[in-house]
């Protein structure tokens, strides 16, 4: 007979670091109908409504990430303060002295928490200092809050926003549960209005936020867990062992799993957030459609780039020119790349040479052909925001290899136009073209993808030596008959992803006239199948290659 | 325009309502194929019985049978970080013969070649662990040379002990292909390839004065074989069924053979000073050891003749253990005796020592854990130890016990690779280092009782 265990029931109230709290968590159904339920009865009474709303955030980062609340905190409350000292300032000046003050501040925080090991281990190996890295640990959403931070206190300083008046305010739209910890990144001049209003949901709210959670739950938790645990995670481990079709299928896996789990993550995030009266817009759209890099980056991660957008390209020079400080880094990129290259491949000096030749190439020649010199700013601006971006993921060398890839992918494809443009008059957007050029980009993304998911620059190079020179096309049935569960997953997610836009609100529209019991039998629908791939036995990694 | 605020707190207290209701009903009725056990709500903050793995306890060893005998001690077989014999009188050294040959080579009093034939699956591939095994017997007891390297291998190009590139046209019979099996090496391969050629540079040797003996080897050939060693053409002569043929005995660690136009199975090629200490790395990737039963006794022991070994290792049974669930592998021992026995029989030189296998882990309850069935099967391949009076060495013990494997794959930096089997590079150094020092337990026991 099973009873109640009292020490365990009060242990889930407290931070566990092997278990941080997750929206899949058992504890987090129950802390959100306590929310929920506290929030509705609260809705006309903003003040307490507001003061709910902050605790409940807190505390689900508290059960996320420990005591490194204090961080948001106080974080939030230095923000507010600088925030509110720049409006008030008269002279361009010192505005200028308290944005750097919290430029200075907020940067600060993320690069001890997420990069102070990397640099140590950056000087280790080329000063030869011998540094012990530090026992520093990651509080999780930092990166999505300090740039929450960063943009606020920017956007005060340009003018184009007034600060929050109220600290509650403030808080709120930093701790916000559903994206503080892995996004979409939120603007204040979208977000803060919206705290203050009645707590109203359309009918078409109701419905679109059901089918965000769920389905991004389905992306999340059935798609991509399902392909981490029984393939990717194995085949990215150790790819040697494994036959360069194993390795390529890790890969488009690999695409899916990022995608369902990212945009996943996001969609219960902007679902649950539709649910109680906030609209955040949408943070992909369908990004493997995309027929070219360019539109692929208006797709992905979409509060991200615009983030760098606004905050990194345009104070660059944006489509104008470059700064100094972008060139400064333009030209150590180029360095860098020479001698990684030497370094880190057994290629001859000449050929590293060539390779930094023809991506420097990539970035003028738009600018030659067109003898506009404007094309040289935008791609240097666009390959820094890159490389920025790249680290912004993560402190290690292969973000910024991602980074530099799709920052001279970006040239290439701005290059491509132009000649499509002056030298193919013919060449016409048909359905050959935009299957073709989809095909492309997504092979593109994957080759980054390669970059960002392996471990280290040996595991990515071994990855595409498999691929390149171990392939083994002969392997194709037998991979399908070894590995038909994951085929099947990857199907189903690649299908779900090629659904146009369209229809999956012609589903919402149908679902709106729909009984509450419906939604109900969909939920536990879900929950059974989640418990059944939860179950499920895992996928044994085989050899191919005999 | 409708709001729809009231519907949103209802559909959440609804669902939530009905989820606790069904997760109590889990807990006290079972639900068909636990359907619901894996989202139960509230498990975590009750007891059930439920919730506990059963584990099937049954006579493991069957159908091997421990006779118990007055000096043995079959339970010696638990022991972590030490090689036994089953000797209840643990002052006795283990690996006796190879120990006794360890020593007088490092007294100086025999100059010779000690060889260790270290025969796994995909646990030592790509020269793992056996590279650091290596490494340290030659600092210890001296030698120089990679030992045995295969003419292709899947992971020559992600083996850091030595280089070896190859033309593309090398035929392959193995212990996976379909073809007589019967004269393949303890590589488990045999490569066929007139007019094919094979470049190796032996990447461990430190010392520059060491004279290096390249050895080629091969099958049987009626005819003299032309070969192009280093750009120079060369004749020589494999008139015997097993023929080990020393290509080139100088300071060089490079060699290039191009072969003539004869179809003659080709083994490898060996790096090995004049003595020392050397290790053979024999990994073949998938298999459980029971394949070696299609060598011929007679040619394995052409091959003791030719090219001896003092020391067989035989490192299998993580491939065994393939399912989750599997517990008995009385099977595995039905098939893997007779080749304990066979190595017995053809290696008389040579001790015998069958290494437990290393820690696997499945996920049971979502959960990564040892392989359930992971005493079973080592007590098993103890038993067979026991039974042929080989030695044992409990290297899942050694490498901390129950879920060693999953610490390995979850520590920072990371000991082993998240496939929950293989060690990565770092493992596999410590396993060596491990072993090593498991030796050397027997190697001081040695010379401090003979002193």
């Amino acid at each position: 007979m099973p009873s109640f265990d009292s020490n365990a029931f009060l242990q889930q109230f407290l931070y566990d670091p092997t278990h941080p709290l997750l929206f899949n968590d058992g504890f987090f159904v129950f802390f959100f109908g306590a929310f929920i339920a506290l929030y509705y009865q609260f809705r006309h009474n903003i003040p307490v409504r507001k003061f709910i709303f902050c605790f409940f955030s807190l505390y689900f980062f508290y059960k996320a990430s420990g005591y490194f609340v204090i961080v948001v905190f106080v974080a939030a409350v230095v923000d507010f303060i600088l925030s509110n000292a720049i409006y008030r300032q008269t002279t361009q000046q010192r505005k200028r002295i308290l944005l750097l003050l919290s430029i200075f501040f907020n940067l600060g925080i993320l690069i001890y928490f997420k990069y102070t090991n990397f640099f140590i281990s950056v000087t280790n190996d080329f000063l030869k200092t011998g540094f012990n890295p530090l026992n520093i640990i990651l509080p999780v959403g930092i990166s999505f809050f300090t740039f929450e931070n960063l943009s606020y206190t920017i956007d005060v300083y340009r003018g184009d926003f007034k600060p929050a008046r109220k600290f509650s305010d403030y808080l709120l739209f930093l701790s916000f549960f559903p994206k503080l910890v892995m996004g979409p990144i939120v603007r204040a001049h979208d977000f803060v209005p919206q705290i203050n209003q009645p707590y109203v949901i359309k009918e078409a709210d109701f419905v679109e936020g059901f089918f965000l959670i769920i389905s991004g739950m389905f992306k999340k938790l059935i798609v991509s867990d399902y392909l981490t645990l029984n393939f990717v995670n194995t085949i990215f481990d150790d790819p040697s062992r494994y036959s360069g079709m194993e390795n390529l299928f890790a890969v488009y896996a690999y695409a899916l799993v990022i995608y369902c789990d990212f945009s996943g993550y996001s969609d219960v995030a902007i679902g649950i957030a539709k649910w109680l009266g906030f609209n955040i817009p949408p943070n992909f759209l369908s990004p493997y459609q995309s027929q070219n890099i360019a539109e692929f980056w208006r797709r992905w991660h979409i509060s991200l780039s615009s983030w760098l957008r606004d905050y990194i390209y345009i104070p660059l020079g944006g489509n104008r020119t470059s700064n100094k400080f972008c060139f400064a880094l333009i030209i150590v990129f180029f360095v860098g790349l020479f001698f990684g290259i030497i370094l880190l491949t057994s290629i001859s000096v000449f050929f590293a040479l060539l390779i930094c030749l023809i991506a420097l190439l990539i970035m003028l020649l738009p600018a030659l052909i067109t003898n506009d010199r404007s094309f040289i700013g935008t791609n240097f601006n666009l390959l820094a925001t890159m490389l920025i971006g790249g680290f912004w993921h993560g402190a290690s060398w292969n973000f910024v290899i991602w980074g530099a890839i799709h920052g001279i992918g970006l040239a290439g494809y701005k290059l491509w136009e132009i000649i499509a443009l002056r030298f193919l008059p013919k060449f016409k957007s048909n359905t050959f073209n935009t299957v073709l050029g989809t095909i492309l980009t997504f092979q593109f993304v994957c080759l980054g993808w390669i970059f960002f998911k392996a471990g280290d620059f040996t595991i990515a190079s071994t990855m595409l030596h498999q691929i390149t020179f171990d392939l083994q096309p002969a392997l194709f049935i037998d991979f399908i008959k070894g590995y038909w569960s994951v085929v099947a997953m990857m199907v189903l997610g690649f299908f779900m992803h090629a659904i146009p836009n369209h229809w999956a609100n012609a589903v919402c529209t149908l679902l709106q006239p729909l009984k509450l019991g419906w939604y109900i039998l969909v939920f536990f629908l879900f929950l059974l199948v989640y418990g059944y791939f939860k179950s499920a036995e895992p996928v044994l990694p085989i050899y191919l290659q005999f | 325009m409708v709001n729809t605020n009231l519907r949103v707190v209802k559909l959440t207290v609804y669902c939530l309502g009905i989820y606790i209701l069904i997760s109590i009903a889990d807990l006290l009725f079972t639900f068909p194929h636990n359907v619901f056990t894996k989202v139960n709500l509230i498990s975590n903050i009750v007891q059930s019985p439920t919730n506990q793995l059963v584990i099937e306890k049954k006579d493991v060893v069957a159908p091997i049978a421990i006779i118990p005998l007055q000096k043995k001690n079959f339970n010696l077989y638990l022991q972590k970080g030490k090689i036994t014999s089953f000797n209840s009188d643990t002052n006795t050294t283990s690996i006796k013969k190879f120990i006794e040959k360890i020593a007088s080579l490092k007294s100086g009093k025999k100059k010779r070649k000690i060889r260790i034939a270290y025969l796994g699956d995909s646990l030592i591939e790509g020269d793992l662990l056996t590279q650091t095994f290596r490494r340290l017997l030659q600092s210890e007891f001296g030698g120089a040379g990679v030992g045995f390297v295969p003419i292709t291998s899947q992971v020559a190009l992600f083996r850091q002990s030595v280089a070896a590139t190859y033309s593309s046209h090398w035929q392959d019979n193995s212990f996976k292909t379909k073809g007589n099996q019967s004269a393949l090496y303890l590589s488990g391969h045999q490569f066929f390839g007139p007019n094919e050629w094979v470049k190796m540079s032996d990447h461990v040797i430190k010392d520059t004065a060491a004279l290096i003996e390249k050895t080629l080897l091969c099958g049987h050939s009626s005819n003299p074989l032309t070969l192009t060693i280093n750009k120079s053409p060369t004749i020589i002569h494999a008139d015997k069924r097993f023929n080990r043929i020393v290509l080139r005995k100088d300071k060089s660690k490079e060699i290039e053979v191009q072969f003539g136009n004869q179809n003659v199975p080709i083994y490898g090629i060996s790096f090995e000073s004049e003595a020392g200490i050397f290790v053979d790395n024999f990994s073949f990737r998938g298999i459980s050891g029971i394949e070696y039963k299609h060598i011929d006794p007679n040619f394995l022991q052409l091959i003791q003749q030719e090219n001896p070994y003092d020391l067989i290792v035989l490192q299998f049974g993580i491939n065994v253990m393939y399912k989750p669930e599997t517990t008995n592998f009385s099977y595995y021992a039905n098939s893997f005796e007779p080749v304990i026995k066979s190595f017995k029989k053809s290696f008389p030189e040579a001790d015998l020592l069958v290494m437990g296998c290393t820690d696997r882990a499945f996920r049971y309850n979502s959960v990564y854990s040892t392989a359930i069935g992971i005493d079973s099967l080592i007590k098993l391949q103890a038993a067979l130890a026991y039974k042929a009076e080989a030695n044992f060495y409990n290297q899942y013990a050694t490498m901390g016990g129950k879920n060693a494997l999953v610490k390995w794959v979850e520590q920072t930096p990371p000991l082993a690779n998240k496939d929950y089997i293989h060690p990565n590079i770092r493992g596999a150094e410590e396993l060596g280092k491990l072993l090593f020092n498991a030796v050397m337990k027997e190697y001081n026991k040695f010379t401090t009782t003979s002193l």
